[in-house]
């Protein structure tokens, strides 16, 4: 996942408009995930900095830990936005709320879908496709942990 | 942490740098992620998009920066939300830095907290810019005691 790369890349798959609207309401198979104290160690080295005290899990797990707690992955969201190769698929933004602490060996329940898809084009013309997927975070005690809402941009 | 409880409008929010984006780390975190896009650890394959020789950052990794910022400045659980857009891509050997501004200073659910202006910059460039609320009074006893790890 890539973000805001200059593009030569295009679709293998040639999906439709209509394709690409019907994927709005696809629901993941939502699913547990626990942030595991390796996983956060090494992801907050990546970040350049010691990991936080208390289990604190660093605030980016947003990006992954949903992906996968919902029971998708990445290489399935880019199939399924009919994308692949260099320069194909790049992150237009997040919006990330943080409801409670997010924490190393706690099992979060979740679940999520995609919320909007469009096509439109850029300047030269070249198709361009967006797409969010929202993805809800619960704690233990079944409240909302967290939220995620991701935008990404799939270049044909 | 910084005085929290003389924040307001228009206050700076001390930046945080990255001197050097690492390769390494790039290919650390993909497996971290199981994310399989290339650009991320084939340097020759990224010839095909105008970037021979160069990996690109994750986009989380870029945030990643402005939330160190953001825990230097408030606390470990200070963040509240992020709302940001990414703009041109950060290569390996990039050095960045993360900064912002306080916008706006409010209670929100009995607890104080700014709502900033966030950005990542490099070479004087915005690369990421958008909002972040952070809770102003997260105190270590607001936190819910956890295990300890070895």
């Amino acid at each position: 996942m890539s973000d805001g790369i200059a593009s030569t890349g295009s679709s293998p798959t040639g999906l439709s408009e209509t394709d690409l609207e019907s994927l709005v309401g696809h629901r993941f198979v939502g699913g547990r995930y626990r942030i595991e104290h390796w996983e956060n160690w090494l992801l907050t080295d990546c970040t350049g900095r010691d990991p936080l005290p208390d289990g604190l899990a660093h605030p980016i797990v947003l990006f992954h830990v949903p992906i996968l707690g919902v029971g998708t992955s990445i290489a399935e969201l880019f199939e399924l936005g009919g994308v692949a190769g260099p320069g194909s698929v790049g992150l237009e933004g997040y919006d990330w709320e943080y409801i409670r602490p997010l924490r190393e060996d706690m099992e979060y329940r979740m679940e999520g879908g995609i919320v909007t898809a469009r096509r439109t084009s850029d300047d030269a013309g070249r198709v361009i496709d967006e797409f969010a997927f929202e993805i809800t975070l619960f704690d233990d005690d079944d409240q909302v942990a967290a939220r995620v809402t991701n935008r990404w941009v799939l270049r044909r | 942490m910084s005085d929290l409880a003389n924040v307001e409008p228009g206050d700076d929010i001390p930046p945080w740098t990255m001197p050097l984006v690492d390769p390494a780390r790039m290919r650390t975190m993909a497996a971290i992620l199981r994310d399989p896009y290339p650009v991320h650890w084939d340097r020759d394959g990224n010839a095909a998009i105008g970037l021979p020789g160069r990996v690109i950052n994750q986009g989380p990794l870029n945030l990643g920066y402005v939330v160190n910022m953001l825990l230097a400045w408030a606390g470990p659980s200070c963040v509240r939300r992020l709302s940001v857009s990414f703009g041109r891509p950060v290569l390996d050997g990039d050095a960045v830095t993360a900064g912002g501004r306080v916008t706006e200073v409010s209670i929100i659910d009995d607890e104080r907290r700014a709502t900033c202006e966030v950005w990542l910059d490099r070479a004087g460039e915005h690369v990421v810019t958008g909002t972040a609320v952070v809770a102003l009074s997260t105190a270590p006893s607001n936190l819910v005691p956890t295990q300890s790890h070895d």
